[in-house]
């Protein structure tokens, strides 16, 4: 198995949980966030060091939920400072940007870390449509035409123009071409059977950010599988990717109590204003169809569900390292997959607990997990 | 607006054409399911005066004497400039086999050609590319991504069964060697369009035409089959529209109300 190291980049210096969206950006302190982003790629390069085959990070707009407008400078940053790992940008969120500035720089970040990028293509959320005004309801649409086109732009040996429903072009031949033949690998995520199909379909990797439960897990790893096999070819387990949440701590309790402030500041502090604009989108657009929005709303409702709830389901990483291995490896048994995106920086838990759970992972987790 | 159906006679013998629309001449030589008033083909008739001719033997026509292959066709077109449209260079759209004789025409009488667009030309299929299923359900799916959207009264791919003969008379190979190495005297502006999920036309066609013709652009349209004038009429139609009608400057951005961008003189 590979392990990502996932860092959303939260601010949290935010103390107060109003629910209003945009988020005011007069609390921004400019001074702790130059501080946030050095630590966070400290650690980021802290998880290269400890074993982690991939470091990742994503997108979001206008929100202390996470300080990451554009992955692609973060992957930039990560570069002269890592070597091995493959740095996964999970993703740009492709309907709201220039898919052809999305091909380049995705394309001179593959040749400046010498091939390592893999490129993760993505709806987003809901709010962000609200950010970048673009109609919710074209979300699918615009995602599954930019995904053609930026693959295009990768491969076409010769200049080439798009006449599309949502872009056109009339000449494109980008400088530069990706190192990595014919292209970096594509990861879509695959919250819903829409987008399960359409990954299939497109030979991307099949990419799940917060597992919620196995049986909705196997459901859209099987909806995969079967358009897959329609469009003939088998997916291994190194196409799938699925998100944990981890908390380690040589003591249990610490590990617990440490996730259970995380999500709860996550969830009041940071996520209401984001939460208050996904209403509206998704009550008021076409973004999801009735089924994908009440399921959506459903994961929504797993922030209140307890850590020791997540733990006894096995749907989170959470407790001493003889536990999370086990976890790890039920995980693995359950599902099969070949790739786990660790996700430890949850809403405020401390910065200095973090890096010891990176240390954790390296020496203790990592070596009796990877050869699953 | 409606075509009307007329003849010509030609030094080789009487062709029959369509014929609408007012403005700059186009020349359109159809595809191998014969000329077909489709969406597109009648939105060109609203910018342009478009001479249709039938290629000799398709739709109930006779062959003529001595135009047997793809190369005499393309002759008789260029007769048909001269003797019809009378305005040479003419710009000419060949879509399909009927690209496969405009890319002829272009190359063999170069000084008949202003603009050239090729709707995913025959023809030039690096490999030879694959046939047409003779089956009408296999031929339809391979063809038509939406064959829903045919014009009301025409049966997708119907006409090609009739002008089967013709086309094997025609088309001698899936790829034209001697085609190919005449592509460098082609002087013309050219454009190449494709669908983005063409069956017939490889996209290694577009990618060949591209590199070899002089003076070349290659646009997909996206989500569409090799009947792309059927799939995505409207793309297919302001995009011949906008090349015929700006020359070069159809690459620039002509903004929302096209202004500040010159047309062709």
């Amino acid at each position: 198995m590979k392990f990502a190291y996932f860092h959303l980049m939260p601010y949290t210096g935010k103390k107060d949980d109003t629910h209003d969206w945009p988020v005011a950006n007069k609390l921004f302190d400019a001074d702790l966030g130059k501080e946030l982003y050095d630590t966070y790629i400290d650690s980021m390069v802290d998880a290269e060091a400890a074993g982690f085959d991939w470091l990742g990070c994503n997108e979001h707009h206008m929100s202390p939920y996470g300080l990451v407008a554009n992955p692609n400078l973060v992957a930039a940053t990560l570069i002269p400072r890592t070597s091995q790992a493959q740095l996964a940008v999970m993703g740009q969120l492709v309907p709201l940007l220039n898919p052809i500035r999305v091909a380049e720089e995705y394309a001179m970040l593959d040749v400046m870390s010498g091939g390592r990028v893999i490129a993760g293509l993505l709806r987003g959320i809901p709010h962000e449509y609200v950010a970048y005004n673009i109609p919710p309801d074209e979300s699918h649409g615009r995602l599954s035409e930019a995904i053609d086109l930026i693959v295009k732009a990768w491969t076409e040996p010769e200049p080439f123009g798009w006449e599309g429903e949502y872009y056109q072009y009339r000449a494109v031949s980008i400088w530069p071409k990706p190192m990595q033949k014919p292209h970096p690998r594509i990861m879509m995520s695959c919250s819903n059977e829409v987008s399960a199909r359409v990954a299939a379909q497109k030979r991307c990797m099949f990419g799940l950010a917060n597992l919620q439960n196995f049986d909705h897990a196997r459901n859209l790893m099987n909806v995969y599988r079967e358009e897959a096999k329609a469009h003939g070819w088998e997916p291994t387990p190194d196409d799938f990717v699925v998100g944990l949440t981890a908390s380690v701590d040589e003591d249990l309790d610490l590990a617990k109590d440490r996730l259970t402030e995380g999500r709860r500041y996550f969830a009041d502090v940071l996520g209401g204003g984001l939460r208050t604009a996904q209403q509206i989108v998704l009550q008021k657009t076409r973004y999801m169809d009735d089924e994908t929005r009440s399921k959506f709303q459903g994961a929504n409702k797993q922030a209140k569900i307890s850590v020791d709830d997540l733990i006894n389901e096995g749907i989170i990483v959470c407790g001493t390292p003889d536990m999370a291995i086990e976890q790890i490896k039920r995980v693995h048994g359950e599902l099969g997959i070949g790739n786990i995106n660790i996700n430890m920086k949850v809403g405020n838990i401390p910065d200095a607990a973090i890096t010891n759970q990176i240390k954790i992972f390296g020496d203790k987790i990592l070596p009796q997990v990877k050869h699953l | 607006m409606a075509y009307s159906q007329h003849t010509a006679d030609l030094p080789q013998g009487t062709v029959t054409y369509h014929k609408a629309g007012s403005g700059r001449p186009l020349l359109y030589l159809h595809s191998g399911g014969g000329f077909m008033e489709s969406k597109s083909v009648l939105t060109l008739a609203e910018h342009f005066t478009v001479f249709a001719p039938v290629a000799p033997g398709f739709q109930g026509t006779p062959m003529l004497d001595g135009i047997d292959s793809i190369k005499t066709l393309a002759d008789l077109w260029a007769t048909f400039i001269d003797e019809v449209i009378g305005a040479a260079p003419a710009d000419v759209l060949g879509y399909s086999f009927g690209g496969y004789a405009a890319t002829w025409l272009a190359a063999a009488h170069p000084d008949k050609v202003d603009q050239l667009l090729l709707q995913a030309p025959a023809g030039l299929a690096p490999g030879g590319g694959t046939g047409i299923p003779d089956d009408p359900k296999q031929r339809v799916a391979m063809l038509y991504k939406y064959p829903d959207r045919m014009p009301d009264g025409i049966q997708p791919g119907a006409n090609y069964a009739e002008n089967r003969d013709a086309i094997k008379q025609y088309i001698q190979t899936g790829y034209d060697e001697d085609l190919v190495a005449r592509l460098g005297d082609v002087t013309s502006l050219s454009l190449i369009v494709l669908g983005s999920d063409d069956q017939l036309v490889p996209q290694a066609t577009g990618q060949l035409l591209k590199e070899k013709l002089n003076k070349a652009h290659f646009i997909y349209v996206y989500d569409a089959g090799h009947g792309l004038e059927v799939d995505q009429p409207d793309r297919v139609a302001e995009l011949a529209r906008d090349y015929f009608t700006r020359g070069e400057a159809f690459l620039v951005n002509a903004g929302q109300n096209g202004t500040g961008v010159t047309t062709r003189a």
